[in-house]
């Protein structure tokens, strides 16, 4: 276990513990917006940042880092709300209201932040995706990797290959799911679900007529349990829904 | 062949330094990329097929090489006859034969050829005499110009692989990494990190593989030491490895070379090649029984790539994304395995560290920066090209005594170094002695030695410009601050020299900049706003006068400047009309010519050409108020 | 993405024997399909990737990270003209521009003809002979944008 301060309070936790652990353990607030528990710290977003000083060094010299990926050590001080963490998480946020001027989550964010409009140029083209990485690392997450950034800087933007069709996505809809603005679009009728252009036929339930998941992410998690094939191409209506339904519960755990 | 043992291989050098003694005279070609571009492959060929239909090599004892960049690329191409040490610059392949008869049968020398010194119009015949040569002390670069970089025995003779046999039989690997730190250098790619230091953390993490890496990547605009480094002696990089892999413990190296640099990726191909051959990579090297290999990937076009993290998932296949610099490379770098990752310039001292001892770097230099480091001093120079020079010296001896001072003499205004990380450094203080501490403190850096010499004619705003334009082009856009910072402080800049500069703007540029030096992710969004503020805080004036005046004081922000013919100072000579592009003067020879302001598009070609200085800038707005001609 | 012609994929093979078929490979696969196709044709990306092991999406994001690589077909000959600081200083913004006039594109773009593209790249490292134009494999130091058709080989301009 280690011990160190946030915010002048002693808190102590696991040695593996992130300085966002801490905080948390601590109670106090760290606004996050690329953080997801379950994924590995990204660190891109920036809006974390904290400073936080070593032991042994000066007094007041502190090192601005990001809380989701940094790790503690004993003897740490973090200090979550000093004036230049503020002026730079105002700097972060007013930079994703201008890329991003028509999103309620970024408004939302930089209203709490005191900023009402960002005093940047706004983006032309306004849009919600605010580069996250989110869907990206979910997807390699699941072992799937259907789709990934593209081009870099500004360009940068989330596609599939080539922007078509992605070839490896089995419709589990995570990406969608997990992205904080809603940016992903799909659209899930009673046979068929489309996302990223692509579509793709789902597994109902034969009596119900209740659609579950897609018989793509089926099979992909059939595979990748090694349950054999046979069971879930069975006849047996309620065995084909059991076993539906019990992918679909994996696909949230995992 | 392959050489098994220390014995031989000193047998070898002896054998090679003899076979060479017994050449009476030597032409070096320089076939570096600057000298390649302006011929230099006629003219070595030229040589070689003229001594050899001659029968001079035999007769005369004549030897012709073609060598690594000398560093006088402006001059080039370039030839040095040794041991008289003529130089000759921009010969072309019809004077070999002229070259051949008066100066090395006839032994007499071409002045036409000879190097003319501008700041006194003296010519010199000894390249020793050149103060652009005179002043250096070559570590890193000790070789190039005097070998043939694709021929091993060559090097061997001039002492490759010396200082690899002194560390595989006289010292342990503690003891080489005793002499690095002794030596006290630090990384030469720009952030100069203690070289010893780095390589001990690498051999205190656990594991049993790790890796040593060359950084080959030398993305900073304005230097290129590295290049002529892996081009001109691609040996002294292998043997700096081959003894780092030695004192860290690691068997598998790689050298990631830029994709821009195809002539470095051919040198270093031969030179692993002959070295496999002779036993001095690969298995049991020179019989020591130590294993260590090599391979070269090449960069994809990505200035990123140059950062270690980066690098290093580019390595893996990836896009070149950094990561949080939280855990040390050294403990998970390449495949999260252990790994040392040094520059080139780096790499290539550590042979003569090692051969000539860590006291001699040592001696060199200033306290917390010692030995030697290479510069590429460029821009608006007399003499531009390549130099190595002991660190603490001046600014102004670079630029001046060695540099010979601004171009066409017009006045010094800033020399940028560090790159697109760096900063200005304005006239007051040329004195400053050059080293990492000292030019930080400047508000610029080391950075790889980029030394880009600006004068009256460089508009402070458009250089800050141009960096974050760079930038905005090879950020990786994973982070929030630097992907979206820059695009907006380009947005600010764009405006300031388009002419709409606003009340508030510089505050906006310093509060952003800090915002990105705090928040961002990597050292190129941390180090974005360098050449921004370094420019705030020597020129601020010239902003103002861009916000407030809507005027480059400059002259060179084209929506802000126009250009009108002096009358009195005009003789009709019709350069100015003949250098521009859009058709925009109008005049006949020997007559007074006038620019067309409706068609002028202030791109300053007739300023650059007019012999009589009949050519001024102005304000545009002042223009709008005069009668249009 | 544009329409692409049709491409041999024995060239592929052959470029897949050089190298570990494993992902740390993709970007050095990746520079000789450049070299042998003068681009990146879709086809030779999706067989690249499942020879390698590596997903359609991450070979389609490492070919759009890296300015080397091309998506498009590129023209015969590349001119390209180096930004880097000196030789900006020096003057390559007129020298870009005099490309413009001459051959009616800009950076990143390619002729009607498939002649030529012009292309911007960050030093090359020939900084003393700035500004410095490549068309082809030929260097050219020192370039002024009076000699750039004689450069391009396309006739014009006066000779040194």
């Amino acid at each position: 276990m280690t011990t160190l301060t946030v915010n002048g309070r002693r808190v102590t936790v696991p040695d593996d513990a992130t300085i966002l652990d801490a905080t948390r353990a601590a109670g106090v607030d760290v606004p996050t917006l690329c953080h997801f528990d379950g994924l590995e710290p990204w660190g891109g977003c920036r809006l974390c940042v904290v400073d936080m000083s070593q032991e042994g060094w000066d007094e007041d010299w502190f090192k601005m880092v990001t809380a989701c990926n940094h790790p503690v050590a004993e003897g740490m001080r973090v200090v979550t709300h000093s004036e230049r963490v503020l002026a730079t998480r105002q700097v972060v946020i007013d930079l994703l209201l201008a890329r991003c001027p028509e999103t309620p989550l970024i408004q939302r964010i930089a209203a709490e932040h005191g900023i009402e409009k960002t005093s940047y140029e706004p983006n032309p083209e306004p849009t919600d995706c605010i580069l996250c990485g989110l869907c990206t690392r979910v997807c390699d997450h699941i072992g799937v990797s259907a789709i990934a950034s593209v081009n870099r800087g500004w360009g940068r933007e989330i596609a599939p290959p080539f922007h078509g069709e992605p070839p490896d996505c089995i419709g589990c809809l995570a990406c969608a799911e997990i992205c904080p603005t809603d940016y992903i679009e799909f659209t899930d009728g009673h046979v068929t679900r489309t996302i990223w252009n692509r579509e793709f036929e789902m597994l109902r339930d034969p009596v119900t007529g209740q659609a579950v998941i897609t018989t793509a992410q089926a099979e992909y998690f059939a595979e990748r349990s090694g349950v054999p094939k046979a069971y879930f191409e069975t006849s047996d209506s309620s065995k084909r829904l059991a076993m539906a339904k019990t992918f679909a519960a994996l696909a949230v755990k995992e | 062949m392959r050489i098994e043992s220390r014995d031989q291989f000193t047998a070898l050098h002896e054998a090679a330094r003899k076979a060479r003694a017994e050449h009476r005279q030597q032409i070096l070609v320089c076939c570096g990329t600057g000298c390649l571009a302006s011929g230099a492959k006629e003219v070595a060929e030229a040589f070689a097929e003229q001594v050899a239909d001659r029968g001079l090599d035999a007769e005369v004892g004549l030897f012709v090489k073609s060598t690594g960049c000398h560093g006088f690329c402006e001059r080039g191409p370039l030839v040095v006859i040794q041991p008289s040490g003529v130089l000759y610059t921009r010969v072309k392949a019809k004077s070999v034969a002229e070259i051949i008869d008066t100066t090395v049968i006839g032994g007499e020398v071409i002045t036409r050829l000879l190097y003319k010194n501008p700041v006194d119009g003296e010519r010199i015949e000894d390249y020793s005499e050149i103060p652009f040569y005179k002043n250096q002390v070559r570590v890193a670069m000790r070789n190039i110009g005097r070998i043939d970089p694709t021929d091993i025995e060559d090097a061997i003779a001039e002492g490759a692989y010396s200082g690899l046999a002194r560390a595989l039989f006289e010292l342990t690997p503690d003891e080489v990494l005793e002499e690095v730190r002794v030596s006290g250098q630090r990384g030469r790619g720009g952030a100069g990190f203690n070289t010893a230091r780095k390589w001990a953390s690498c051999k205190a993490a656990p594991g049993d593989r790790r890796f040593v890496l060359c950084n080959g990547d030398e993305g900073d605009p304005g230097a290129f030491k590295d290049r002529s480094i892996m081009e001109g002696d691609p040996h002294s990089v292998l043997e700096g490895m081959i003894i780092g892999a030695y004192a860290v413990g690691a068997n598998e190296g790689y050298i990631y070379v830029r994709d821009e640099y195809p002539l470095a990726v051919v040198n270093l191909t031969i030179a692993i090649a002959e070295a496999r051959k002779r036993g001095l990579l690969g298995d049991d090297i020179m019989g020591s029984g130590f294993n260590f290999d090599i391979k070269i990937s090449r960069g994809g076009g990505a200035f990123i790539c140059g950062e270690s993290s980066a690098l290093m998932r580019s390595l893996e296949g990836k896009v070149g994304e950094p990561r949080a610099k939280y855990v040390h490379s050294t403990e998970k770098g390449l495949y999260d395995l252990p790994t040392v990752l040094n520059n080139v310039e780096t790499w290539a001292g550590i042979g003569a560290i090692i051969e000539r001892g860590g006291q001699w770097f040592a001696s060199m230099g200033t306290e917390k920066s010692k030995g030697t480091k290479a510069f590429s001093l460029v821009g608006k120079v007399k003499n531009t090209g390549l130099i190595e020079l002991p660190m603490g010296t001046t600014l102004r001896q670079i630029i001046y005594d060695i540099g010979g001072g601004v171009a066409n003499d017009r006045p010094f205004k800033a020399v940028q170094t560090g790159g697109p990380s760096g900063g200005c450094v304005p006239e007051e203080l040329l004195d400053l002695p050059v080293d990492y501490e000292k030019l930080t403190e400047a508000g610029s850096m080391m950075g790889s030695g980029g030394m880009i010499v600006m004068d009256d004619r460089t508009c402070m705003v458009d250089v800050a410009r141009y960096f974050l334009a760079f930038l905005t082009e090879e950020s990786c856009g994973k982070c929030t601050p630097c992907r979206e910072g820059l695009k907006q402080m380009l947005h600010i800049y764009d405006r300031l020299i388009g002419g709409d500069g606003r009340e508030g703007d510089i505050e906006a540029i310093e509060r952003l900049a800090r915002g990105m030096q705090l928040g961002s992710l990597c050292e190129l969004g941390k180090s974005a706003p360098n050449p921004v503020l370094s420019t705030l805080r020597y020129f601020r004036a010239e902003y103002e006068a861009h916000i407030h005046d809507r005027a480059c004081p400059a002259g060179i922000c084209r929506e802000l400047t126009a250009y009108e013919i002096i009358e009195e100072g005009c003789d009709g000579c019709h350069a100015c009309f003949k250098a521009c592009p859009v058709d925009a003067i109008e005049g006949v020879i020997k007559e007074l010519h006038v620019i067309h302001q409706d068609a002028c598009i202030s791109c300053g070609a007739c300023f650059d050409v007019c012999p009589t200085e009949a050519i001024r800038t102005l304000p545009k707005s002042r223009l709008e108020k005069a009668e249009v001609v | 993405m544009t329409e692409q012609p049709c491409v041999d994929l024995a060239l592929t093979d052959e470029i897949l024997e050089r190298y570990p078929l494993e992902e740390p490979s993709l970007i050095q696969v990746l520079q000789d399909v450049q070299r042998a196709y003068n681009y990146l044709p879709c086809d030779v990306l999706i067989k690249v990737g499942e020879a390698l092991g590596v997903p359609a999406a991450k070979v389609f994001s490492v070919s759009t990270f890296y300015k080397a690589f091309a998506l498009d077909p590129q023209g015969e000959t590349i001119v390209k003209v180096c930004t880097g600081t000196a030789c900006h200083i020096r003057g390559a913004g007129q020298l870009v521009e005099e490309l413009q006039r001459e051959l009616g594109i800009g950076a990143d773009e390619t002729t009607e003809d498939l002649k030529f593209t012009v292309k911007t790249v960050n030093c090359v490292g020939a900084c003393a002979m700035a500004p410095v134009m490549i068309v082809g494999e030929k260097y050219w130091g020192g370039a002024k944008p009076a000699r750039v058709s004689k450069y391009l080989g396309t006739g014009g301009g006066d000779a040194n």
